[in-house]
Parts: structure tokens; sequence; C-alpha cells
């Protein structure tokens, strides 16, 4: 009998694997090139093998074919997008959520240096990362280093800055760096500054700005 | 008198009627159990037989294999189906409005621009997929949108040439295209 189970168990699970490729190769050989979607399908389907996520990897295939993307341009980046998606689950732990997997890909992709994601997970045990790796990628794009941008994150995080006070930091810092400040500066100075303003009352503040509103749950 | 003594003496009063007993009308409910007694139970013969309540026995083993066995197949047959017939759902515009759903709003200020489109993974980069609203007056372009759960990348295409990032939303990383993208992050939380 429980051979049988396992039997079905084990159909269904190679019939929806199979099911999620024949969908994803429809998808891509409706929008791209032949040669090109058979290129991209190999890729997603060794992440699906791998575990990793593949919507994204198909995404990243339309968007380059969006932008009007050569071939070659397309797929390599959807490897990139893959690549990066498992370094991202490698330097966050296996049980990463897909959503930690892609915002931690979007932050190496960045120049995020892989063990700040490590860092990072230590510094939240428990808790998503999505809003802190967010935070950390547009930072770097908006030209902040990545090392200091990465400290600034890895400190707040550590000092047990909720995802809302990561927003209003780089909200921030967005704000200075639009004013002309020098982005490294501009970002010590405002994590510095949230560090002072919390370290009279505890851990969890929610500046910078005098705000004490606690993120709802 | 004190408000809210007076308050909490109706309060008192109200829960008193419901505690107490309601009244009991012994030859009605004579009637009500004769009448049951004497109903004849259904036929189950002919047509009637598809709608008669009738009861089985089974092993729930055999139970869930046959329903693994019936969505496997229908995941088969449908994926085959949709692979040769139906490829691509292009636009989730309005996405299904369930619990999986979030309503987002995306507004732009677009001086100048004729056009403006929401591209994103949620349309498969498809500029005509998603088309912005001009909001009548100024240059603000607005849509409404019901994303999925979860981390998104978006742009807006401004007259079907000009990518643009989101001024309002932190930026993800260049994804080897030349051009950055917003992030959004849908999670009924705030989120961004």
């Amino acid at each position: 009998m429980n051979r049988t189970l396992a039997l079905c168990l084990a159909l269904a699970v190679a019939t929806a694997a199979r099911a999620d490729e024949g969908s994803d190769e429809a998808r891509l050989n409706a929008r791209l090139a032949p040669e090109v979607a058979h290129q991209v399908s190999t890729l997603v389907n060794e992440a699906r093998a791998a575990g990793l996520p593949t919507d994204p990897l198909i995404a990243r295939a339309f968007e380059g074919a969006s932008r009007g993307a050569d071939a070659a341009g397309i797929v390599n980046g959807v490897r990139r997008q893959s690549s990066a998606q498992a370094s991202a689950r490698g330097a966050l732990g296996p049980g990463s959520q897909p959503d930690e997997i892609v915002a931690g890909a979007s932050a190496l992709l960045a120049g995020v240096p892989a063990d700040s994601l490590s860092h990072l997970r230590l510094a939240r045990a428990g808790g998503s990362l999505v809003i802190p790796l967010v935070v950390l990628c547009d930072l770097v794009a908006r030209g902040v280093p990545a090392d200091v941008a990465s400290v600034a994150v890895v400190t707040a995080a550590r000092a047990g800055a909720t995802d809302n006070v990561l927003l209003r930091i780089r909200e921030r810092i967005h704000t200075g760096i639009e004013n002309g400040g020098a982005p490294a500066g501009t970002t010590g100075e405002v994590v510095r500054q949230w560090l002072r303003m919390t370290a009279g009352r505890g851990r969890h503040g929610e500046g910078p700005g005098g705000e004490s509103k606690r993120k709802t749950p | 008198m004190d408000p809210e003594r007076e308050e909490k003496r109706v309060d008192e009063r109200i829960r008193a009627a419901y505690r107490q007993p309601s009244a009991t009308d012994e030859p009605a409910r004579e009637r009500l159990i004769a009448r049951l007694a004497s109903e004849r139970t259904p036929r189950a013969g002919g047509l009637r037989g598809w709608f008669a309540v009738r009861e089985y026995h089974a092993r729930p083993v055999w139970v869930f294999a046959t329903l693994v066995a019936v969505l496997a197949a229908g995941s088969w047959l449908g994926a085959r189906f949709a692979g040769r017939h139906a490829p691509i759902a292009m636009a989730p515009v309005a996405g299904p409005s369930d619990a999986s759903t979030l309503p987002v709003t995306f507004v732009l200020r677009a001086p100048g621009a004729t056009r403006v489109a929401v591209v994103g993974d949620f349309n498969n980069w498809d500029a005509s997929a998603t088309p912005m609203a001009h909001s009548g007056s100024g240059d603000l372009w607005v849509l409404n949108l019901r994303l999925p759960r979860g981390v998104h990348l978006y742009s807006f295409v401004l007259d079907g040439s000009e990518w643009r990032p989101d001024p309002a939303a932190p930026l993800a990383a260049d994804g080897s295209f030349g051009g950055h993208n917003s992030v959004i992050v849908v999670d009924g939380a705030g989120g961004l």
C-alpha cells in the first residue's frame, strides 16, 4: 500500500515538473527566437533542478527582448541572473525564501559582496531579509560604495532596525545625495545619527526623524 | 445618573435576558416530532437516485491515490494542450482579486510624454500590456493593478522607447541590458 502511495506521489511530482517545463517552454517560444528560447529554456531547467526560482530567469529574458537586446545578450543576461541567484542562496543559506534569493541576486549583481549577505543573515536571524537587501541594492545603485552600504545596512540590522526604519534610512540617504551630499559620507552620517538616537532608547527605535511609530504586524 | 453605570446596568439586563430559558411549547414540539416520524424516506430509484443521499465506504489511501492520479493526468493534459494552443498569458493586467494579489498604484510625472506604460515581470515586460492613464490635468500618469505578493521589478516606458525607473522607488541592479529597473515589494504590510 505504501509503495502504491509513494508511486502515486512520485508520478504527481514528475508530472508537475514536466508541466512546468512545458509551460515555460511555450511561454519562451511565443516571445523569443527558437534558438534563444531553447538556450534560455535549458538554463531555466537547470535552475529548476537546482531548486532555484525560475520565473525571474524567464522575466529576465523577456526584459532583454523588450529592451532590444540581441540573442547573445539575452542568454547572457539570463545566465548572470541564474548565477547570481545560486550565489545568493549560497550566501543566505539553504533555508532562504525565493524572494530573498531574488533580492539577494539583485544585490550581488549591483556589486554587493557575497559575505555581506551572510552577515545580514546573521544580523537578522529568523527574519525576512527582503527589505534589507532591497535597501542595500538601492544604495549601491545610487552610488554608495558597496562596502559602505553593506556596513551601514548590516550595522543597522544588527542594532535592531525594522524594515520601516531601513526604508526611512534609505529615504534620508537618498534625499541627502540628491541635495549634493557625497554618497558614502551621507550614508555614514545618516546611520550614525540613527544609532545615536536609538542608543538612549534601547533597540528597535523607529527614527530617524523623531517618529516613534511601530510597524504593525 | 452616571452614564457609565447606566450603560453597565443596561448591559447586565441584556445579558440576563439571554440567560433565561426560552418558553417551550410542548404540544407544538410533539406535533413536529410526529410529522418528522411520519415522513417517508425518499426513494432513490430512477432520476431521483442521482440526487439521493448515499453512504459509501472507501479506504482513505485509495481516495488519495485516485485524487493524485486524476490531478496528475489533468496537469499533464493541460500542459500538453496549453503548450500547443494557448502558449502564453501575456497580460495579467487586472489579475484575480484573491488574497494572493494586492492592489498597487503606479504614478509617474512625465512632462511631454504622449504614451506611458508600465513594464515588469508581472506582465512579461510587454509595453503594450499595461498602458497608464493620463490623469487629465498636469503631467501625471496613473495605473492601478493587482500584483501577486513578492518582489517585482518594473520600469516605465515613455512613448514606446524611453525606459525610465520609478523615481519614487528603490533601484534594482542593472540587469545586463543597460538600465536600472525599480523594485516593488508587495507584501501587504506596508512594503515598498
